[in-house]
């Protein structure tokens, strides 16, 4: 990666502007209603754009059945384990634990 | 923490009852973080950035989802302009953030806003919002602390990636992305408390999973637009009378 340190620095500043943003004292603006409610869907939206090809579309790299896919049973097992408890942490152990099983035994 | 001191002053121990909250409260989202550092370590190396490049990525952008994206984007040879592209839609949730802190903090020093800023995640923005409920007041000493944990947990996860990439070849094929799954759908399935955030997690979901056939590098920023918009235009009120 050639440009690596042009990317470090470009991704830096992209992360702390928009964080700082709103602190700034020359911006006087505040956020409306309309862009608060746009903005509240971003988080949900860009997880799932993330976590939906890797459950679904994980088969492709290793060449297995998409039926049969440790991604694709692990990743429904921990949907629904995180309908029923609410500990982060613990659907995230959850869901680890079953998708190494699946890698182990099949 | 066991013992609580109901006198609410600047004294030095009362921040220190503080900073020990605010430890404690951040730390079990810290350690669902971990295999996601050691996930951007590996990746990193992988991507053939050296352990240097590796771990400053953590240090100075401090953001997993963005630094996940770059990472997938770099080994795809794709370009700069989706680099950033990308990262500034995954890092556009933190403006709703620094919005939300804004009445608390424009008074303060430009230090202690540039360090409020940096050290602003998801994590550290839901116990902080939390604490400020709880105590209907804004502690930066609360703040900084949860935020300095979760930095410092990152980078040491960041790190035992980097190591393990060096040293276990074809890490990423033993399926750690799929803690970035099973991490997503731990936050984002409690998220969905109405039906406009069902229908942007639903939408979003289904054309990442069409657009990644046709146009991989912009799938995940086309993608999220699409579940904003559609969650935005959805309307809640009305699912009560359906």
């Amino acid at each position: 990666m050639n440009d690596f340190w042009l990317a470090l620095a470009g991704m830096a500043g992209i992360t702390f502007s928009c964080r700082y943003f709103f602190f700034s004292k020359t911006v006087s603006f505040k956020l409306g209603p309309k862009v608060t409610r746009l903005l509240s869907y971003t988080a949900p939206s860009v997880m799932t754009a993330m976590w939906v090809p890797i459950v679904f579309l994980g088969h492709q790299e290793s060449g297995i059945d998409f039926i049969t896919s440790p991604f694709l049973i692990a990743g429904v097992a921990t949907v629904i384990f995180s309908l029923l408890i609410k500990n982060t942490l613990a659907v995230v152990i959850f869901g680890m634990s079953v998708f190494a099983l699946l890698k182990v035994f099949f | 923490m066991p013992s609580k001191t109901a006198i609410a002053g600047e004294s030095v121990s009362s921040d220190f009852q503080t900073m020990k909250q605010a430890i404690v409260a951040i730390f079990p989202l810290s350690l669902a973080v971990v295999p996601w550092g050691v996930l951007c370590g590996s990746l990193a190396i992988n991507v053939g950035l050296t352990p240097l490049q590796a771990q400053l990525m953590s240090l100075l952008i401090f953001a997993g989802a963005a630094q996940l994206a770059a990472l997938t984007i770099m080994g795809a040879v794709g370009s700069l302009s989706s680099m950033f592209s990308s990262t500034f839609v995954i890092s556009s949730r933190h403006l709703l953030y620094s919005a939300v802190f804004r009445e608390h903090v424009r008074k303060s020093s430009f230090g202690l806003r540039c360090s409020i800023a940096f050290f602003l995640t998801d994590e550290m923005f839901a116990v902080t919002c939390a604490h400020i409920v709880k105590n209907k007041r804004f502690s930066p000493v609360y703040a900084l602390s949860s935020g300095i944990t979760f930095y410092v947990i990152w980078n040491i996860s960041t790190f035992a990636g980097i190591v393990a990439g060096q040293h276990i070849p074809n890490l990423e094929h033993l399926g750690l992305e799929f803690a970035i799954a099973a991490t997503f759908i731990a936050i984002v399935i409690p998220l969905i408390k109405n039906r406009s955030t069902l229908v942007s997690v639903v939408t979003s979901g289904l054309s990442a999973i069409i657009l990644s056939i046709f146009m991989k590098e912009y799938a995940l920023i086309a993608a999220t637009f699409i579940g904003m918009i559609c969650g935005y235009l959805t309307k809640d009120k009305e699912s009560i009378n359906e």
